[in-house]
């Protein structure tokens, strides 16, 4: 494990159409940990989460971010997926017409060869991953969350249902690899089962390769992905910072317990 | 001369590359501009028809010149119908093998991978270019089951019977002003007939392209599917290049007249074997030689043949002012050599070849030249009013009594009539004047008309240079001076016709002088005391026998030095022309350079065809059609099916090129158990306006149909959806479905949905959906966080956007459309 973080955000500033969202947020996730983040709704989790991605309607007003070293803030959101950052959504959209598979090859191939998809409209030659192999690879991946192998050829999104659009999430989280991880509310939306299955996923990719952020509500999550660190984000800045008991201190207390307290529980 | 190697333009592929191009119109007929009886009647001549469709034309153009122009939708206002050439035969025979198409043509078929898609995937294919069907060729195996698949004119000649039963039925000449128009003009085509129960299992293709600038394609198509039977067909029409091409001998884009081969800078004819047009903004250089007329433009990576003042110079300190000073010997030793024009220098040598081509011409005989040489200087012709005859007149100072008595005796010689000599005493001049049309035509024919148009013909411009030389002479006599300037012999012509000046200078050049020419600007002035405007004049000099210091003559070309060159911002499209010798170089401004100008001209096609099906019984057909024009044709298209009992018919109809298309395919479902089908795709962009949709008229219970539209439309664009659905008085158990959705790329461009309904019966199903989306924010960013590039998360999302339509196509245009598309989205997110 490296020394320093492949992800350092310090005193993060954004704001949304002029109101500011994060006021000072600092945090720190390095390859081979598991954070969690918890926190009211509103308090600024997605925000956060958006505006590492590369969201370009949020806008950072001051702070840095840097990934791997480097500042992520001049760059797009292909560049910062390239550069091996990752985003689950919590509300996937639908690309009709578009199928996961076809989606998923060229998103693969955007980063074999990501001189070629640099954003200047050249267009991309037929190199990368082989069909063949690109099957077999989606097919594992696809088995890991036991997917059916008829969702390849469904459009991406497009008319799944809630849970398959948290599972489609994880799919391409395992098919393209990112060395740090931002599953936004992944677990909202599954049922029993489909949790233990897509964290069973989670589990098999992480490891000393892949630092997880994982913003939720509930403890039930952690018990299967356990993280290393909890976090309680409120009003866009991280009011508290523990281990996992934190987290199922939250769940029996509630969040004013935070807002109030502050202090009052041990770093 | 040297042997520069082809410059390869290492440019991006684009679309225009790969269509752009065009061929030397090559015809062996082209009707006249415009449009009229005559015209109508000479097309029915040329054909051989039966008088049914001689009569049925000249019925329709009177319906076209009566019906007013549509009101509705796109603005049509600029299409002007007496500026078209209606018909133009390329060929005289259409081949049934490839090796019998002339080789111009087949290069561009090959270009386009349709004698590829024959072999691959084709059951039969036919070809049109400009007005006439070029190949036509169908499987052995479907011919042997009755299947005709002919072009429409041989339709007509070889089952005649068969062929007016159905003519004209579905879509009769009334119908709308462009249906008239097809019926006037029409020609080529496909002739489609499927027997009872056949499955034609592969599609039978349609290729159509224009070639030729400011022609109208009236291509007309009838397909019958008889009871059982099924067919696909396609009809690909692939956009024309710009049409821009290269003048006589030397090259000059403002004047060019198409259809004339190119003088490459060896001064050889040469064919344009492609053109490309690319959009250039940058700097744009004007170069301007000593002869200043000779202005030519150019882009600063465009090569030209020039000898380098710096390789020549003279061995001596520069004096003064004075460009450095250059050897004679050094000079006309030098090989010429192609450097890119921003590296020019004022001083620098430009190459001016003189053309070796020579043809003998019988009718241009010593004395019919020299009298064109007295006319283009002196003459007019016109039709006097009164008497309705044909005048040429000459007119003369009666100072000129020698030439006067030559002209005379030329005239007799030439029309075997006498001309008459008017005195006008007041103006001490003498006027020759005489009737003939035979000395009119050939005055127009070589001379031109009018003063400003006056232009040599290429006859002339070919003649050997001693019969050049007659013309010469008695030309300067009249409008020129030859006068003695110290030891020398002087000569000075001036003219109004920058196209004859240029002419002149080229004539010149083959008796071995270079000419310069000046141009004295136009403007009001005041010429015996009244006021006018005076036109620009373009004012030659040359002398017999001396040569201008400035200029070197080598054995066939001047060397001319540059004057000066200017550098403006430009921002338009330029043109790259491929010549097929080598050096791939041509002449312009009357200096030899490498290909890319800017063009002064563009101008617009029309392509309006006519297309008639009839489906019987339990039979199917699909017609799919890939409109990919130029974005200089206006498409207005009517097309009409006619599906009878348990017959289903199906339109996939896309639109990606044209400017103006106008295109609402329909169904009229005839009998019950009748289904019909619209696709219909519009991609529109910068300045296009794709107004398509369709039409589904039940009008017999139990019939069904749908409707699927997908507009796309950025940079400034506009694409919409225009259909209606009728559901007649009696048409019970109807169901119709239509789903229109529109994408819209960039708050420049726009979508607009007309969804017309006629519904006479309570008893139907009738669903309707549209929706309007642009291209969200939400989709693009969900596309990049996983690393995929803006330009191509766009064409993702277009390409899904269009999907359910491309999974109807067979695979072969499904990877075709699907690249087409990449390209159009190429760098439009922004
Ligand atoms: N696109 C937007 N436009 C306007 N306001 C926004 C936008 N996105 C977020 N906000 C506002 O920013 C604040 C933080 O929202 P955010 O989605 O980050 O919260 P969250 O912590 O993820 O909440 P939840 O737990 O409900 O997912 C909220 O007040 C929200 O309304
Ligand atoms: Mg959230």
């Amino acid at each position: 494990m490296s020394a320093t973080p492949e992800l350092v955000i310090k005193d993060l500033h954004v704001g949304i159409e002029g109101k500011e969202i994060l006021k000072g947020l600092n945090l720190e996730v390095k390859r081979g940990e598991i954070h969690a983040l918890m926190g009211p709704n509103g308090s600024g989790k997605s925000t956060l989460a958006n505006t590492l991605m590369g969201h370009p309607k949020y806008e950072v007003t001051s702070g840095e971010i840097l990934f791997k070293g480097e500042s992520l803030l001049e760059m797009e959101a292909d560049e910062r997926s390239r550069a091996g950052l990752f985003m689950a959504f919590q509300y996937p959209v639908a690309i009709p017409g578009l199928s996961v598979a076809n989606f998923l090859r060229t998103a693969l191939n955007a980063r074999l060869a990501p001189s070629e998809n640099d954003g200047s409209g050249a267009v991309p030659k037929k190199r990368g991953i082989a069909p063949k192999e690109f099957r077999a690879l989606l097919k594992e991946k696809m088995a890991l969350l036991k997917m059916d192998e008829s969702f390849a050829g469904r459009y991406l999104n497009d008319g799944f249902s809630g849970g398959e659009k948290k599972r489609a999430e994880i799919l391409q989280m395992a098919v393209l690899k990112p060395e740090i991880a931002i599953m936004d509310e992944t677990d909202s939306g599954l049922d029993i089962d489909a949790l233990r299955i897509v964290s069973d996923g989670v589990n098999a990719l992480a490891g000393p390769g892949m630092g997880v952020l994982v913003i939720t509500h509930y403890q039930r999550i952690l018990n299967y992905i356990k993280p290393h660190k909890v976090h309680v984000m409120v009003d866009g800045r991280i009011q508290i910072s523990g281990g996992p008991e934190l987290a199922l201190q939250l769940e029996s207390r509630g969040y004013d317990w935070v807002r109030n307290g502050k202090e009052a529980v041990a770093r | 001369m040297s042997k520069p190697e082809t410059p390869t333009l290492d440019l991006r592929e684009s679309y225009t590359e790969k269509y752009g191009f065009h061929d030397e119109e090559q015809h062996v007929f082209k009707s006249r501009r415009g449009l009229d009886r005559e015209i109508v009647a000479q097309i029915s001549d040329m054909k051989g028809e039966p008088q049914w469709m001689r009569e049925y034309r000249l019925k329709a153009l009177e319906i076209f010149e009566k019906k007013p122009m549509p009101t509705w939708g796109p603005d049509l206002s600029t299409i002007d119908f007496q500026n078209i050439y209606y018909y133009v035969k390329p060929t005289s025979e259409e081949s049934k093998t490839w090796e019998d198409v002339p080789a111009d043509m087949k290069r561009t078929f090959d270009k386009l991978g349709i004698p590829e898609a024959e072999q691959k995937f084709l059951a039969g294919v036919g070809a049109q270019y400009d007005s006439e069907v070029v190949y036509h060729k169908i499987q052995e195996k479907l011919e042997k089951q009755g299947v005709l698949f002919l072009s429409c004119d041989h339709g007509l000649k070889e089952h005649e019977e068969l062929f007016k039963q159905y003519f004209g039925t579905v879509i009769p000449s009334a119908d709308n002003k462009f249906a008239a128009l097809n019926s006037a003009v029409w020609s080529g085509g496909s002739f489609i007939y499927v027997p009872k129960g056949v499955h034609v299992d592969v599609p039978l293709q349609a290729y159509f392209r224009i070639n030729t600038k400011d022609m109208g394609q009236f291509e007309r198509t009838l397909i019958i599917v008889d009871e059982g039977a099924y067919v696909h067909y396609v009809e690909g029409c692939l956009p024309a290049g710009e049409q821009v091409s290269l003048g006589h001998t030397w090259v000059n884009i403002e004047t060019v007249d198409r259809g004339d081969v190119v003088m490459d800078s060896n001064g050889r004819e040469s064919r344009v074997a492609s053109t490309r047009v690319l959009p250039y903004k940058g700097d744009m250089l004007t170069i301007v030689p000593l002869s200043s007329a000779n202005v030519f433009r150019l882009t600063p990576e465009h090569p030209v043949l020039t000898v380098r003042r710096r390789d020549v110079a003279a061995r001596r300190a520069p004096r003064g002012n004075w460009k450095p000073e250059v050897s004679s010997v050094r000079l006309r030793a030098a090989e010429p050599e192609f450097v890119p024009a921003g590296q020019l220098e004022a001083g620098d040598f430009l190459v001016f070849p003189v053309s070796r081509i020579t043809r003998e011409n019988e009718a241009l005989t010593r004395d019919v030249v020299r009298l064109l040489g007295y006319y283009l200087a002196e003459g007019s012709t016109y039709i006097h009013k009164r008497l309705h005859q044909p005048v040429v007149t000459l007119t003369f100072s009666e100072r000129e009594r020698e030439s006067i008595d030559e002209v005379k005796a030329l005239i007799h010689a030439v029309t075997g009539k006498r001309a008459i000599e008017v005195a006008q005493p007041s103006r001490h001049a003498v006027n020759l004047v005489v009737y003939s049309q035979h000395l009119r035509d050939l005055c127009i024919a070589h001379c031109g008309q009018g003063a400003a148009e006056k232009r040599l013909s290429r006859e002339i411009m070919e003649l050997p240079a001693d019969l050049q030389a007659q013309l010469l002479e008695t030309y300067l006599k009249g409008d020129g001076s030859v006068y003695r300037k110290r030891k020398h012999t002087m000569a000075r012509a001036c003219t109004v016709s920058r196209t004859l000046a240029w002419q002149l200078q080229e004539l010149i050049a083959r008796q071995g002088h270079f000419a310069t020419i000046n141009v004295r600007k136009g403007g009001p002035d005041t010429i015996q005391g009244r006021a006018m405007k005076r036109r620009d004049q373009y004012i030659l000099y040359f002398s017999h026998d001396k040569q201008q210091s400035q200029v070197r003559k080598c054995e066939d070309y001047f060397l001319v030095p540059i004057n000066r060159i200017d550098r403006n911002p430009f921002d338009g499209p330029v043109f790259n022309f491929e010549l097929e010798s080598s050096p791939n170089a041509y002449v312009a401004g009357g200096f030899a350079v490498h290909n890319c100008t800017a063009p002064t001209y563009s101008s617009d096609s029309l392509h309006s065809a006519v297309v008639e099906i009839i489906v019987k019984a339990n039979a199917r057909c699909r017609y799919t059609t890939i409109q990919n024009w130029s974005n200089n044709v206006y498409n207005l298209v009517t097309k009409r099916a006619l599906a009878y009992r348990d017959a289903t018919m199906e339109w996939v109809d896309w639109n990606l090129g044209s400017k103006i298309t106008q295109k609402y395919p329909s169904v009229y479902m005839m009998e019950p158990g009748a289904h019909g089908e619209i696709l219909s795709i519009a991609f529109a962009g910068k300045g296009q306006h794709q107004d398509a949709g369709g039409k589904v008229i039940h009008c017999a219970p139990n019939t069904t149909s749908k409707i699927v539209s997908k507009s796309i439309s950025k940079d400034g664009g506009r694409a919409g959806y225009r259909g209606l659905v009728k559901v007649q008085k009696g048409a019970v158990d109807c169901r119709s479905n239509v789903n229109c959705d529109a994408l819209i790329l960039d708050e420049a461009s726009r979508s607009d949905t007309y969804p017309y309904m006629e519904i006479e019966e309570d008893k139907v199903t009738i669903g309707h959906e549209a929706t309007v989306s642009k291209i969200g924010d939400e989709q693009l960013f969900y596309l990049q966080s996983r690393g995929i590039g803006k330009d191509e998360a766009a064409g993702m999302i277009v390409s899904g956007f269009i999907e359910p339509i491309v999974k109807e196509l067979p695979m072969e245009y499904a990877v075709e459309m699907n690249r087409l598309i990449q390209l159009q989205m190429e760098g439009s997110v922004g």
